[in-house]
């Protein structure tokens, strides 16, 4: 264990006292699976734009199909501060609700589980989510408090409990917000998923899992649930002490795939992350692709559209040469 | 009781209750022992509820594990933080019989991972990525997980409640090293947040409902100690968009013998059946007085 994996695992102290003291030194990057992946980056310079069209393009571009598919949208629903870009913006997911009815979606859900215990229906409120996606209520479950079942070996646990929606889905779709993280180095799609772990079993924030290891339980959540796919909101994304307190940081882009590694590896570039040197990257290597070489960047090159997000001291190594 | 405003959350309670006894976080849900143990609390004593709350009583019952601990529901195996929410529910219906003295042994032989010899020589180091006192015992929401404020504040209720017919020096020991845990990590804003005041030599916010919890926990600390937090609860009261986070400090409040406004009568019931639970008990005329502790163990 480097120095720095060291500091990491003690900090975790609350955020989980023994995450990172199982870390061994980073693995070699495998190749990953076989053949290439396909990760779409979209120009959209800001919500008002027609975004539906560019998700259309996106979702397009890279072959995925919903056809009489249950989807379950998975937005980054954080904080109350709507003059902020901590969550995904109510924008974004209104296109998706609407995209994937036009595809032809037998069902379109949404599901959030805030990592704080918040007022997860006021906390929707005040991201404009209420206002702005049609019959919301009616299409919203609070992951943290819906039904749950157990599922059998999640990350070295004999039995681990999810909610009964997104068991259910056929396909999750992680709407996830481009932002800087002051444990993982980025949140992007992979990150999203903490929000499936139901607070009604494992309390806020999901403490189970920084036990687990931060990078450790990213993996092993992207591992459980195969069937996804990644609509990223770059929009306006968070750089600096992000999730919560960083600043916006415009980016102007959707990023999509049904690579979610390749997703992130991807983001990572355009905010000018080394994505070699995030660790759950590294891990995940094996669920999808990392090296540039094995992503077939469609619409947009990351050259077109990188944008330096600004980095706390902390990760001023994460920086991509 | 009370206006429109109890009534209909009351109401609310008795329409939403599910044929097990219990009540789901939502209408129509599985029963939860969280929400379940609100309304109880909500419905106690209300005119034609005691069956009810009888009937939710003997479901949250057959929760009871073999070492203490209670299950948060009927699907779920291992016991967790709720098992003082079992305690507290005990000492309001004066039950002191010995499954309800496993549990509280439970909660007294359970604590924050971090208190460890390891972590404090960390912390004493100034090694760790979060300015954290971890000299403290407090409770975690799992066995072997980290203390968090929100399970230590239920804790607290539930051990300082149950003090009188469980006393012991053990007792006494966890509930001051609680108080001082909570009191440990204030957030240099005033208030509490989920229990990490700073990360990277960067403060957090405090959350009004962490913030609300924490002064439910602190109930019998001297006025010095609590009047600042006290302030903070009152501004972040008037602040906040979180009807949870207004539930909860409201209820702190006159626990500590404030007066907050009422609400207007004719608040919307959420769909939400623990806020609705938490709404009712923040009431003027609500059980508020349940979470009582009348001060130090």
């Amino acid at each position: 264990m480097n120095r720095r994996k060291f500091l990491t695992v003690s900090g975790a102290a609350v955020a989980g006292t023994y995450a990172g003291m199982k870390l061994e030194k980073p693995p070699q990057l495998p190749d990953g699976p076989a053949g290439d992946s396909a990760v779409a980056i979209l120009r959209a310079r800001s919500y008002s734009e027609d975004l539906v069209s560019r998700m259309l393009e996106g979702i397009q571009q890279c072959g995925l199909d919903v056809r009489g598919k249950r989807v379950l949208l998975k937005p980054n629903l954080v904080e109350f501060d709507s003059a902020t870009v901590i969550n995904t913006d109510a924008a974004v997911i209104a296109a998706a609700v609407e995209v994937f009815h036009k595809l032809g979606a037998a069902e379109v859900k949404i599901g959030e589980g805030p990592g704080h215990r918040r007022d997860t229906l006021d906390l929707a409120d005040d991201a404009r989510y209420r206002s702005t996606v049609p019959k919301f209520e009616s299409i919203f479950t609070d992951l943290n408090r819906d039904d749950v079942s157990p599922v059998s070996n999640f990350a070295g646990e004999s039995r681990f409990y999810f909610p009964h929606t997104v068991l259910a889905a056929d396909l999750i779709v992680s709407l996830a917000k481009m932002k800087t993280h002051h444990w993982a180095g980025a949140t992007l799609s992979m990150k999203n998923f903490f929000g499936v772990v139901p607070g009604s079993v494992y309390g806020w924030p999901k403490n189970k899992l920084h036990y687990l290891g931060i990078p450790e339980s990213i993996v092993a959540l992207n591992r459980q649930f195969r069937n996804t796919f990644a609509i990223v909101d770059g929009i306006v994304g968070m750089e600096g002490n992000g999730p919560i307190q960083g600043t916006p940081k415009p980016a102007g882009v959707l990023i999509m795939g049904r690579d979610l590694v390749a997703v992130d590896a991807t983001c990572c570039r355009i905010m000018g992350i080394d994505p070699e040197k995030i660790d759950y990257l590294r891990l995940a290597a094996d669920l999808g692709h990392v090296r540039a070489g094995r992503i077939e960047q469609r619409g947009e090159t990351v050259a077109q559209v990188r944008t330096n997000f600004a980095l706390i001291d902390a990760y001023k190594n994460l920086r991509l040469a | 009781m009370g206006g429109l405003y109890l009534e209909s959350r009351l109401g609310f309670l008795r329409a939403t209750q599910n044929a097990d006894g219990g009540w789901g976080y939502f209408p129509g849900k599985q029963s939860w022992l969280e929400p379940t143990a609100y309304s109880m609390l909500a419905l106690h004593g209300a005119a034609g509820s005691d069956a009810a709350v009888d009937h939710a009583w003997s479901l949250v019952r057959s929760w009871e594990l073999a070492d203490g601990s209670v299950r948060p529901g009927a699907g779920i195996a291992d016991g967790t933080w709720v098992t003082a929410l079992l305690v507290t529910l005990a000492s309001v219906r004066g039950v002191h019989d010995e499954n309800v003295a496993r549990s509280v042994g439970w909660l007294l032989r359970v604590a924050g991972a971090e208190h460890n010899l390891l972590m404090r020589s960390f912390s004493y180091f100034n090694l760790l990525k979060t300015k954290l006192d971890v000299s403290h015992e407090g409770w975690p929401w799992r066995n072997g997980n980290a203390a968090w404020i929100e399970p230590t504040a239920l804790t607290l209720v539930a051990l300082k409640k149950a003090a009188a017919q469980f006393p012991s020096a053990e007792l006494d020991h966890r509930v001051r090293e609680g108080e001082e845990l909570v009191l440990a990590r204030r957030c240099s804003d005033g208030g509490w947040n989920c229990g990490n005041p700073n990360v990277l030599n960067f403060d957090l916010p405090s959350y009004p409902e962490s913030t609300g919890l924490a002064l439910v926990g602190l109930q019998g600390r001297s006025a010095k100690e609590v009047a600042g937090p006290l302030d903070v609860g009152r501004r972040l009261r008037a602040e906040t968009k979180s009807s949870l986070a207004k539930a909860w400090l409201t209820i702190a409040l006159r626990l500590h013998g404030q007066n907050p406004q009422a609400p207007a009568e004719e608040s919307r019931v959420s769909p939400d059946i623990m806020l609705a639970a938490l709404e009712a008990l923040a009431h003027p005329e609500g059980n508020h007085r349940l979470l009582a502790t009348g001060g130090r163990a």
